[in-house]
């Protein structure tokens, strides 16, 4: 068996950002799944986005898991296609505000934090978008 | 036997009657370190309870605690202590649901009682935090709780995603982030009164403002403060009636989980939490009273806007308005609806296990008219315990008997 997420990491590295859509109600959603959490059905498949959306809340750490650097900007992102996600923000905390321009784009991952089977994949992060 | 009413062209399941579980008894320690182990505490709060209950410990049939951390030195904890107390029951139990472990476990004792299975559960919770580095193996283990392949890599803490709602919450309403420092320093001021409580002083508005911060807009006095703490719960079948303390009914439980997973939530706002107003509901039902006939609040709201938003779920303020029932007072223990006069946990100390049980703890002491901030008169209180963002939540209402 596959593990169900892998398409989004390929095609993370190739640059396009994948979510999950549900042919039976319409609705996107993330994280991918093969049962969509709106109406239960199965008949879900890959869709692509641009990675665009708006800054939906953020802030800033102090203090975090060992691997970590203390300061990190962490955000929660609303694609334009639905869903939200969180998301590693690449910009100062301070020059944030809510409703911010975001895009998700890969970004190299250099933390020593166990992955698991993701190791060697990029990761991703959002940039504001000017 | 199931049985049926219709009323107004609807149909009613009528529930049949069933025991309501009493209090018997509690124990606490005080919130603080404690250099013992947690068997030696443990031990403590089901002497002291059973003290209070006037019951034997052969009584006890059932046994409720939450597992303890994953850093507590001894394993197995509940089949240990029922070695070490010489102890045969017909159920025991280990919860792990986060900050609901101890609502669930009590929960638990509560059905099993109303059905019959038990006729005297011990609750019991215990936990030490002076025993974990808080810097790198205590984030480590919480990593774990977000999701692990899209969240825990970006080095997530539960502060970092409480301090998302809270800047949503100020950005949704044009919420003053200094009026949600008065919601600590009333919590803090009780928890001060609070013998058993972590601290002996409230910090003012501006030393809440002026802390260190933890994660943007949070800063340190927002956080419940982790300490060590241990609680003991005797409940008993109501007709059981050994007991020399006044009794204490257990009048309605509610749990609720919504679809969501800390911050990701679908249809709703991350500065609604509707979990808290689905089990309350569930609990003032089973109880057969409304919100409007509660007297005391005891919530399980560990930063100062939850505590605002917990009030607007309960309906006792309207959406954002939150802040303001602490601003005008109607939260404090003279007010209209009293919250936390216990300190809650931003003003006792936290010890995530132990503090749904001290939520119970303090509605006892409010019925039995003996708690350390008493609301005059109390009759009934509702008590919460959440995990995560509050996706899950308990509710409970305790009533004096009539
Ligand atoms: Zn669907």
């Amino acid at each position: 068996m596959e593990p169900y997420t892998r398409p989004f990491w390929e095609s993370l590295r190739d640059g396009t950002v994948l979510i999950h859509a549900c042919e039976s109600c319409d609705e996107r959603f993330f994280p991918p799944s093969p049962i969509c959490p709106h109406c239960h059905s199965t008949d879900v498949d890959w869709a692509e986005t641009t990675g665009r959306g708006t800054l939906y809340s953020f802030t800033r750490t102090h203090a975090t898991a060992t691997a970590f650097d203390d300061e990190l900007v962490i955000g929660l992102v609303e694609l334009a296609d639905g869903p939200k996600l969180l998301a590693p923000i690449d910009a100062s905390y301070d020059a944030l505000e809510i409703g911010d321009d975001v895009r998700i784009e890969a970004a190299e991952y250099d933390v020593e934090h166990d992955r698991g089977w993701l190791e060697g994949y990029p990761f991703f992060a959002a940039r504001p978008l000017d | 036997m199931q049985m049926y009413i219709i009323r107004s062209g609807l149909l009613y399941h009528i529930v049949p009657d069933t025991t309501t579980p009493a209090v018997a008894g509690i124990g606490t320690v005080p919130n603080g370190t404690h250099s013992v182990p947690e068997r030696d505490l443990a031990l403590r709060v089901v002497r002291d309870a059973l003290e209070d209950a006037s019951l034997e410990l052969s009584t006890v049939d059932g046994l409720y605690m939450p597992a303890p951390r994953p850093w507590t030195p001894q394993g197995f904890f509940s089949t240990y202590l029922l070695h070490v107390l010489g102890l045969e029951v017909d159920r025991s139990l280990e919860v792990s649901t986060g900050g609901t472990s101890g609502g669930n476990a009590f929960h638990s004792a509560v059905s099993d009682i109303r059905d019959g299975t038990v006729e005297t559960a011990l609750v019991l919770a215990v936990e030490r935090n002076s025993i974990v580095e808080t810097t790198g193996p205590y984030f480590d283990y919480i990593l774990k709780s977000f999701d692990a392949e899209f969240e825990s890599p970006i080095g997530m803490t539960v502060p970092a995603a409480y301090a998302q709602s809270m800047q949503r919450y100020a950005y949704e309403y044009g919420i003053d982030r200094g009026d949600l420092a008065d919601i600590v320093v009333k919590n803090r001021e009780n928890g001060a009164a609070n013998p058993n409580g972590l601290f002996d002083e409230s910090p003012s508005r501006d030393d809440v403002l002026d802390a260190r911060l933890i994660a943007d807009p949070i800063r340190l006095f927002d956080c419940p403060a982790p300490c060590d703490g241990a609680a003991a719960i005797l409940l008993t079948a109501d007709d059981v009636d050994e007991s020399s303390s006044p009794q204490i009914a257990v009048d309605g439980t509610g749990y609720h989980h919504t679809a969501s997973h800390f911050l990701m939530s679908r249809e709703t706002s991350i500065t609604e939490l509707p979990a808290v107003r689905r089990a309350a509901n569930t609990a003032t039902d089973r109880a057969g009273v409304s919100i409007a006939d509660i007297d005391v609040f005891e919530p399980y709201a560990p930063f100062p806007h939850i505590e605002a938003i917990v009030t607007e779920e309960l309906g006792l303020a309207e959406r954002g308005r939150g802040v303001d029932a602490c601003l005008e007072d109607h939260t404090a223990p003279d007010g209209p609806f009293p919250i936390s006069p216990s300190g809650g946990c931003l003003g006792r100390g936290h010890p995530p296990m132990v503090t749904p049980l001290l939520n119970y703890v303090e509605a006892v002491k409010q019925l039995r008219g003996t708690a350390s901030t008493q609301v005059p008169d109390a009759g009934r209180v509702l008590t919460t315990a959440e995990h995560g963002h509050v996706n899950g939540v308990t509710a409970t209402v305790f009533a004096t008997e009539v």
